[in-house]
């Protein structure tokens, strides 16, 4: 699971007000070479939620995100280096992604998350 | 009712299948090496007598079970029983039916028929016996199914984020992608399935663009408006609580999204009928029980919740006479060698989804069985 992806992800159990962001619980990280498109970025940036995206990366192992980000830094290459970097080519393999509110774990199996809920959660 | 002319210039685009990627199935059982080649020689005698007496010692079975079920446990069609389940539970039952019957029978579908688990569209004069032009037809129909919905081509108003909902393998996932070049996420109840998609997106170089996750379309994991194209290519058949559905997918579309729905619904009903026939509800209660379907709905309902939920240009249509090659075509590649073999080897569940295929012939025939088309677009 690519972090582009968790930045869409929420928990959606009965009764949560606020499932988003899942925090990552992370057990096996694979780096993935993509290549790099600046344009996709400049498009994606104002889509991302950015606080979110950070704090995922560091439960990734990858710290060189900014806490904060406005839009005059997609003009610095080193940034879109960062943000493409964190976005794309980090791979959650295994491990799990937790409701914030009720700590529900929802696991990560071979790159896939599986976000069924059980019964007594819908 | 809207009608494709035949002679219409549409473009469609034929999918990329990767030579290289040998499908997990022929791993397991043939060893590598093999492709995942057409079927030859589809009129064989013989094995059309073993599964035509197959068939008829399962119409008995079931017709037993089914006066059986009547009166004692819960079924997936939840109609004519006297103990009813809690909806939850029977929900849940459904689900890992589903999920169950896909992770089985995925393998083999794809053996066969390749990534795209849907209809193909065809012209009323189609005559082919080839798989590869049922594949080019399956093609065929993602394309006019976003023509219908008139999907914006131009570059600066295409769609970017697209949900693929019931999204198999993942076909409609990547040649979606690969059209539009957008993000794709696609949601499956089936492991196995989820697995598969992904590797095969990997293989043909897509996992920078296409994402899966298993997920219950029903209770979809995004926040409110993400997605731009919401798609459902022959899933909504399996979704127990069609306004939930309809709810959840527009719930994720953005504003301005386009939501398509391609699937297999009974005919619509006249101002004077409460319900279908008595004999349609039969045939369609047998096919349920094999294809892990919850009670099946028209048309016209998928319309009435659209426009309930105030979405704009809502539009309906009838394709089952553009379809009407397709069952005959998995039909006659089930019937050879390589179809047979490998049927006997998925499992029950499998072999009596093959078994009910005429079934769904005779429910198109009758005109009981619609194939159909609905569109919309969400306000801005």
């Amino acid at each position: 699971m690519r972090l582009l992806t968790h930045n869409m992800l929420s928990s959606n159990i009965k009764g949560v007000t606020n499932g988003f962001p899942l925090r990552i619980e992370a057990e096996k990280v694979v780096e993935k070479q993509v290549d790099f498109n600046p344009d996709f970025l400049k498009n994606m940036f104002p889509k991302l939620e950015w606080k979110a995206l950070a704090d995922a990366a560091r439960s990734l192992g990858y710290g060189e995100l900014p806490d904060a980000a406005d839009a005059s830094m997609l003009d610095s290459d080193d940034f879109l280096r960062r943000l493409h970097h964190a976005l794309l080519e980090l791979h959650l393999e295994e491990g799990a992604l937790v409701c914030p509110e009720t700590g529900r774990k929802f696991p990560v199996n071979k790159g896939i998350p599986n976000m069924l809920l059980h019964e007594d959660e819908v | 009712m809207q009608r494709v002319s035949s002679t219409c210039d549409w473009k469609y685009v034929k999918a990329a299948h990767s030579p290289t990627v040998i499908p997990w199935s022929m791993q397991q059982k043939h060893g590598a090496g093999t492709g995942a080649a057409a079927a030859a020689g589809y009129e064989n005698q013989a094995f059309a007598q073993v599964v035509v007496g197959k068939w008829r010692a399962f119409r008995l079975r079931s017709n037993n079970l089914s006066a059986a079920s009547s009166s004692s446990k819960p079924s997936m069609a939840n109609t004519h029983t006297s103990y009813t389940a809690d909806p939850t539970e029977k929900s849940q039952v459904l689900k890992s039916g589903i999920a169950e019957f896909y992770d089985q029978s995925t393998g083999l579908w794809e053996d066969i028929w390749g990534d795209h688990m849907h209809h193909g569209f065809y012209d009323p004069d189609y005559s082919s016996s080839s798989l590869s032009d049922h594949r080019s037809a399956q093609i065929r129909m993602i394309e006019e199914a976003l023509r219908f919905a008139r999907v914006p081509e131009d570059p600066a108003k295409r769609p970017t984020n697209i949900l693929d909902v019931g999204c198999g393998i993942g076909g409609s996932s990547r040649y979606l992608a690969r059209k539009y070049d957008a993000q794709c996420q696609g949601i499956t109840l089936s492991p196995l399935q989820a697995q598969r998609a992904q590797a095969l997106t990997a293989a043909q170089g897509l996992a920078d663009k296409v994402s899966f996750q298993i997920a219950d379309a029903l209770k979809q994991p995004f926040p409110d408006g993400q997605f731009d194209l919401v798609w459902s290519m022959e899933s909504g058949e399996h979704m127990p609580d069609k306004a939930k559905f309809v709810n959840e997918l527009v719930r994720v579309a953005a504003p301005g999204a386009t939501i398509i729905i391609v699937t297999w619904c009974h005919r619509n009903l006249s101002p004077s009928e409460k319900s279908l026939q008595q004999e349609e509800k039969e045939l369609l209660k047998k096919i349920c029980d094999a294809y892990y379907l919850p009670a099946w709905c028209s048309a016209d309902d998928y319309v009435k919740l659209l426009q309930s939920l105030s979405l704009e240009d809502v539009k309906a249509a009838d394709w089952s006479e553009y379809v009407s090659p397709f069952w005959p075509a998995v039909i006659r590649s089930a019937l050879t060698w390589k179809g047979f073999v490998s049927l006997l080897r998925t499992g029950w569940k499998t072999m009596r989804g093959a078994l009910v295929m005429p079934l769904m012939i005779q429910g198109y025939k009758k005109g009981t069985i619609k194939f159909a088309i609905i569109s919309c677009r969400k306000s801005l």
